[in-house]
């Protein structure tokens, strides 16, 4: 288990400010955050390469804070894989053994596992430089894996590929993670990649936590407006509560009122923040829902998108909707065309402390 | 003219300074002087001269350069800039006046002290080697610095996280990654401390069979206006020259292959 404790470290002008988060084993979480954000440095700090002004790490309840790096019993995949050109896929993969004095019967079994696993036996004579992109992402995991750290630390590893071979390596790591019980934290600024691979996600914005938690919890809560339009949030408009009785809060928002959660402590001012694959589209004059938000909307613009379209509409306030092409098709989506847009009240997240509204 | 006939043009004049300079030896070139010279006692002693200096002169250049050249690319220090800065001064200072400089020094109370009582320098062999390693210092410093670049810190990062201290990251990752410079930098190096004359001659002088290297050997034949004679030792500089950068090329080639 990797604990981290009030971490903070300073990097040229910039500055992580008290960063806490946990990775128990076999569990992986995501650090979010844009371009900036303090991910790196976050990394480097969890690396050794930069020295903490204050603060634990503390991994498999050892304080590893101050241990120089071949110490600390991390696993490391950098965005560019890392891969030593010199040396052969098996000599790469059998480097931290060597380094390490591992015998050599011990690290073969470990290693014969893990590339049968991952089926890349062929390639053991091969250099990295003659891989393919996919290839070498699998090296890079097996011989991060095969010095078989206490936790893995992964930086964008998989930003290269192509998609359908990003996902595949998505399955793959979630299988050897599982089976291995790993502690993985990965750093990343590709949401689907963190919604997929972690179970708890934490967002880093200017250097400082703005939030943590489940990872549903997370992109279906955002705590803030930032953390909202970071995680791509389609709708986000300023509104007001006007009342609150039952848990359930009436906004109004542009020239509507909308229904909604209300959580304890809820401001008067709020940001009206709605994902747009929670957003219905009806044929207007559609029958009657369940959702308590069924607004006459005019579709202003339709983006086309693969797999999800999106559609802009004018509900009395700017909604965005997600939506699949076939469903595009069979409601005739255009520009002036007239439908209802239904939302759940759940799915109708306030978000404290509104700032000017985002648009799209 | 379009671009590529222009940088064309270009290479070809290059080519056209050199390989004329080269060829404008035919006009006093001897068979006779060149066959006397090579049997000569005194050109072999002075080729052997030239080539023991400069192998021992780029190989202490090389044991101070690299590390030096690794901390320039890795670490930010007190005093970086001035080191960095430093290097350029073989480059913007000339050799005679950086000879002078070495002379000056061992007329110094701590230079005497180490003339008399460690090693002597002035018009000895030490002398030369001294000179040529003051003078490619610098050059060997930057080219490694440039090689150690060229490798990934991400690699360093790696191969210690899986286990490998920064000794055996060191060994096993960069120096083998960066060996292409090593070699480039070694010979660029031994070519230069083999060419090297001002800083040489104001240090350890031109006493005949003792400090007189084959760059000397031929400003002596020049200044005595023997010219069959200083074509012949120039062809001898010229060919020492172009057989061990023709090996370099030959190695550096199967370096990669390797």
């Amino acid at each position: 288990m990797l604990e981290v404790d009030a971490l903070t470290v300073a990097a040229g002008g910039f500055r992580l400010h008290e960063v806490a988060l946990t990775v128990p084993d076999g569990e992986c979480h995501a650090v979010l955050g844009p371009s900036g954000s303090g991910k790196s440095t976050l990394l480097h700090a969890l690396l050794g390469l930069l020295p903490p002004e204050r603060g634990r790490i503390v991994l498999g309840g050892a304080d590893v804070t101050r241990l120089p790096i071949e110490r600390r019993g991390f696993g490391y995949v950098p965005q560019g894989l890392g891969l030593f050109p010199h040396l052969s896929v098996h000599d790469n993969l059998t480097y931290g053994a060597r380094a390490r004095g591992v015998p050599a019967a011990e690290l073969r079994r470990l290693v014969d596992r893990l590339v049968e696993r991952t089926g890349i036996g062929h390639l053991l004579d091969r250099r990295p430089p003659t891989l393919s992109g996919g290839e070498r992402q699998r090296v890079g995991l097996v011989r991060a894996l095969a010095s078989q750290p206490r936790l893995l630390l992964l930086d964008e590893p998989f930003t290269a590929l192509n998609e359908s071979l990003r996902r595949e390596l998505w399955w793959l790591l979630r299988e050897l993670q599982r089976e291995r019980r790993l502690a993985v934290l990965l750093v990343t600024h590709d949401l689907a990649e963190a919604y997929f691979l972690a179970e708890r996600v934490t967002v880093l914005l200017d250097g400082r936590v703005v939030q943590q938690g489940e990872k549903a919890e997370v992109f279906g809560r955002p705590v803030a407006p930032a953390v909202a339009r970071f995680l791509g949030v389609e709708t986000l408009h300023p509104g007001r509560v006007l009342r609150v009785h039952e848990g359930l809060a009436t906004v109004a928002v542009g020239s509507v009122e909308l229904t909604a959660l209300a959580s304890p402590g809820l401001p008067a001012d709020v940001l009206v923040s709605i994902r747009g694959e929670e957003v219905v589209l009806q044929a207007h004059g559609g029958g009657a829902s369940s959702a308590r938000n069924a607004l006459p909307a005019r579709v202003l613009a339709v983006r086309p998108g693969s797999p999800l379209s999106c559609v802009e509409l004018d509900a009395g306030f700017p909604l965005f909707a997600l939506v699949t092409r076939p469903a595009c098709e069979d409601l005739d989506l255009r520009p002036g065309q007239r439908v209802v847009a239904c939302v759940k009240a759940p799915a109708v997240h306030l978000v404290g402390g509104a700032g000017p509204s985002n648009g799209h | 003219m379009s671009l590529r006939h222009f940088t064309i043009a270009a290479a070809a004049a290059v080519l056209l300074l050199y390989g004329g300079l080269i060829l404008s030896l035919a006009w006093f070139f001897d068979g006779a002087a060149l066959h006397a010279a090579v049997r000569s006692e005194r050109t072999l002693s002075a080729v052997r001269l030239s080539l023991l200096a400069a192998t021992l002169a780029a190989t202490l250049a090389l044991l101070l350069a690299v590390p030096a050249a690794y901390a320039l690319s890795r670490y930010r220090f007190r005093g970086r800039e001035l080191v960095d800065t430093v290097l350029e001064l073989p480059i913007v200072v000339s050799p005679a006046a950086l000879g002078a400089m070495l002379l000056i020094f061992f007329n110094n109370p701590l230079g005497e002290w180490i003339e008399r009582h460690a090693v002597s320098f002035v018009f000895a062999f030490a002398g030369i080697v001294l000179a040529q390693f003051v003078t490619v210092l610098g050059v060997a410093v930057r080219l490694l610095k440039t090689a150690f670049d060229e490798v990934p810190v991400e690699l360093e990062t790696v191969a210690r996280t899986l286990g490998a201290s920064p000794r055996h990251a060191w060994f096993t990752i960069t120096l083998p990654l960066a060996r292409r410079g090593l070699v480039a930098a070694f010979v660029l190096a031994w070519a230069k401390a083999l060419g090297e004359f001002g800083a040489t001659i104001m240090v350890a002088g031109t006493m005949a069979m003792r400090t007189e290297t084959l760059p000397v050997a031929i400003y002596l034949r020049l200044a005595s206006a023997d010219l069959e004679g200083t074509v012949a030792l120039i062809v001898v500089l010229v060919t020492i020259g172009l057989l061990a950068l023709y090996a370099t090329r030959r190695l550096l080639g199967r370096t990669v292959r390797a």
